[in-house]
């Protein structure tokens, strides 16, 4: 089961749309759980944005995982990331890999070139779902695995993976404890 | 101090020793647990157990084949400072060849090394820009991310997500993206048109053909066109939901049908020699005619 928490306020059509968006590209079932809060302790040093992987590991809620169950955080709020090798660039949500966890953020969604709310909230909640069930990056700009800063997330608005990662995610799926 | 020194085993050819994160190429991270014995087959053999991080697998290997197939460190920041140098630089063409190209990517990942792994997912990931990947090339190129995105997060000590988004940084540059204070071009949507096509183009076929043939009829040209809709294959199985949106984006790569005309008008060309052929057959009956008419004026006499 997926289980959807807002940190922020979205309309529950948005959040119905992200819910059977996920199921159909998963075939798992995924429904809201509850709204929490962002942890104050993961706002970074300018005060600018929340570290998106302090979130995820500070996060303090009463969501109870069964075996294989992924918590998927919804905020509003803009998140960074710590700075790797290629220095510090877009960052629009953040998973731990073959983990439990994952938080997605709207920010620049409806803006210029960016789809609208509920499909690009929809978009990125697959694809972090994915890197939840250890799917890496995909080529095809028309995945949902495809990079989230790439022409192609907005070019293709539909919430699909490739023939590749459905087989890989549904051996992953498979393969798990539930 | 002199006591423990006899107690560290020593493994491979020495720089590896108990407790550290090393590298099992095709395999992953993995942490050296110890050296132990196991009876096998009736014999006794010394083996070094490793314990893979990503599901806490037990790898047993021999302990005198440690360094053979290619166990090593962890890469050093210095090391992943140079990949990410070539992931950031401009690619070659891939190779097109299939047996070739399998034979430099199996090769390269046997032998485990840091910057074979690196030159087998950027020759991929380059063909993958031309055309979409075999399943079997497909895997490989998950693979070879796997074990990167694994190595760099290790070695750099950041989470596995981070260490990805940063690999395709390089890969796929957002806009503005820098390295080493040069701005990479941004990404751009493919992959681009299938290779067969555009092979076609540079050879100029279809430019020669459109200039052989006679400019048809609208209506025979949609005729034509909806018969070879018809008799044409069955697209290749991995290319079908592609082409819609691929369609719209460059509706000028409709070219294709553009050979039939030529191809259809050959023997459309033979049919008015076929037509010239009875005038030649005129003076055959022109000469029974003069045979009748004479025969008449014999039967007159």
């Amino acid at each position: 089961m997926i289980r959807l928490v807002t940190l922020s306020e979205f309309p529950p059509d948005v959040i119905d749309f992200i819910a059977r968006r996920v199921h159909a590209a998963y075939g798992m079932g995924c429904e809201f759980e509850g709204e929490g809060e962002m942890p104050s302790g993961a706002l970074d040093e300018e005060q600018s944005a929340y570290n998106a992987v302090k979130v995820v590991e500070e996060i303090d809620d009463d969501v109870a995982l069964y075996a294989d169950d992924k918590i998927l955080y919804l905020t509003r709020e803009p998140l960074t990331a710590p700075e790797g090798p290629m220095g510090r660039g877009p960052v629009d949500g953040y998973a731990q890999y073959g983990g439990g966890k994952a938080v997605i953020t709207s920010h620049g969604l409806g803006e210029k070139g960016l789809p609208p709310l509920e499909v690009g909230l929809a978009k990125r909640a697959a694809h972090y779902v994915g890197h939840l069930w250890d799917l890496h990056h995909c080529f095809d700009p028309r995945c949902a695995m495809h990079p989230g800063w790439s022409p192609g997330f907005a070019a293709y608005p539909d919430v699909a993976l490739c023939l590749f990662d459905r087989e890989k995610s549904e051996r992953k799926i498979k393969l798990g404890s539930t | 101090m002199a006591s423990k020194q006899p107690q560290e085993p020593v493994i491979g050819d020495g720089s590896l020793h108990v407790g550290d994160r090393v590298v099992y190429p095709n395999q992953g991270i993995c942490r050296i647990t110890g050296v132990s014995v196991k009876q096998i087959a009736g014999r006794d053999w010394e083996v070094v157990t490793l314990r893979r991080e990503e599901d806490g697998a037990t790898v047993m290997v021999p302990r005198g084949k440690v360094m053979g197939i290619g166990l090593r460190k962890v890469a050093d920041i210095d090391a992943i400072d140079k990949v990410f140098d070539l992931l950031a630089a401009p690619g070659n063409d891939p190779q097109l060849d299939w047996k070739i190209r399998h034979r430099e990517n199996a090769d390269l990942m046997s032998g485990g090394g840091l910057f074979g792994t690196v030159a087998v997912l950027k020759s991929l990931h380059a063909l993958s820009r031309v055309r979409p990947l075999p399943q079997k090339e497909r895997e490989l190129y998950d693979n070879a991310r796997h074990l990167l995105v694994g190595e760099i997060a290790a070695a750099m000590n950041i989470p596995l997500h981070v260490a990805e988004d940063n690999l395709d940084y390089a890969l796929w540059p957002p806009p503005g993206m820098k390295r080493k204070g040069q701005v990479l071009p941004p990404a751009t949507l493919g992959p681009p048109a299938p290779v067969v096509r555009a092979a076609e183009e540079e050879i100029g076929l279809e430019e020669d053909e459109e200039e052989a043939a006679p400019p048809p009829p609208v209506a025979a040209e949609e005729e034509e066109e909806e018969g070879e809709e018809k008799a044409a294959p069955a697209p290749p199985p991995h290319v079908p939901k592609a082409e819609t949106p691929r369609a719209k984006a460059k509706p000028a790569r409709h070219p294709r049908p553009a050979p039939h005309p030529a191809k259809k008008a050959k023997p459309a060309a033979k049919k008015p020699a076929a037509k010239k052929a009875p005038p030649k057959k005129a003076p055959k009956k022109k000469a029974a005619a003069k045979k009748a008419a004479a025969k008449k004026t014999k039967g007159k006499r």
